[in-house]
């Protein structure tokens, strides 16, 4: 009975693998996408629709709102004798003058029931960015109905 | 005593070398869950030449359906989304246009242009662009921009 004890107690141990350096390397590799890896942003709709390619025959209750756009970038809403000069530096992407306009012509629109209309009339050198920037604005009041005044010819 | 042993446990066909998975499962599941949350969506192909504007009140693109994408790179080169087809100018586009349409159309799908101009690009090009897509009868645009500064 002792004998067959002392064979038991004997047995060796399963033999095991030691992955430790496994998973150093795998944290190694992790850490280094990590780390090398660049986030990149996703790119964006601004979305616009131009009645200018299907003009209709309906006259708007409102008149629409016209601004123009400088090589420079200045910005200017109305036309002629009630044209008034609106933000003109461009290194900066909020427009607050023209922002407080295109609030005071949107609240008119709706009080009348009507769409808000922008005609747009863009310098050939204004910058591809300082339309956006416009575009941008208009799109913070809600105004997505816009004419690039140009494009009849 | 001890070769004996030796002996009979390289003899016994149950006695298998045992490697613990679970570490690895755990470091697979780990290097999954990153690549998932970093991975987005490819919804139109876009040229990398191309540095779009900043808008912030620019939304989320959700649907890839109905976008004829034209490419407006700083010199005023236009490309495809395949940006490797160059347009020549307001004929290529309204071209483009004409056909993408006609195959949105067999698909019940409404055209859209999907503008992507440089930031630095002059706009009379965009505008080119833009007065191509409206004679091929395509008034809906959309402005391909940045929420922020990548």
């Amino acid at each position: 009975m002792a004998r067959h004890k002392k064979y038991e107690t004997a047995e060796e141990p399963d033999p095991a693998l030691d992955i430790s350096s496994l998973i150093d390397v795998c944290f190694l590799l992790l850490i280094y996408f990590l780390v090398t890896s660049t986030i990149t942003p996703r790119e964006t709709d601004l979305g616009m629709a131009l009645p200018a390619a299907n003009p209709t025959a309906e006259q708007p209750v409102i008149d629409p709102m016209f601004i123009r756009i400088e090589p420079s970038g200045a910005i200017y809403t109305g036309i002629g004798a009630g044209q008034q000069p609106m933000d003109s530096d461009t290194s900066v992407r909020e427009l607050p003058l023209l922002n407080g306009q295109l609030e005071l012509y949107s609240s008119a629109a709706k009080a009348a029931d009507s769409k808000p209309l922008v005609q747009i009339y863009a310098d050939s050198n204004a910058t591809q960015q300082r339309v956006i920037d416009v575009l941008n604005a208009l799109a913070g009041v809600n105004i997505t109905s816009v004419t690039f005044t140009d494009l009849i010819d | 005593m001890a070769s004996s042993k030796l002996r009979n446990a390289t003899a016994d066909p149950e006695a298998e070398c045992v490697m613990d998975m679970s570490p690895m499962i755990d470091m697979v599941f780990l290097l999954l869950i990153f690549f998932i949350v970093n991975a987005t969506a490819i919804i139109v192909q876009t040229d990398p030449e191309v540095a779009p504007p900043i808008a912030k009140n620019s939304i989320r693109q959700t649907d890839g359906s109905g976008r004829i994408v034209v490419n407006v790179h700083e010199d005023g080169t236009f490309t495809a989304e395949n940006f490797n087809v160059i347009l020549a100018g307001a004929d290529d586009i309204e071209d483009l246009v004409k056909r993408t349409k006609e195959r949105h159309q067999t698909l019940g799908v409404k055209s859209k242009l999907h503008l992507r101009g440089d930031k630095d690009t002059v706009f009379k090009y965009s505008r080119t662009a833009i007065r191509a897509a409206a004679m091929a009868g395509v008034d809906q645009v959309v402005f391909g921009v940045f929420v922020r500064e990548p």
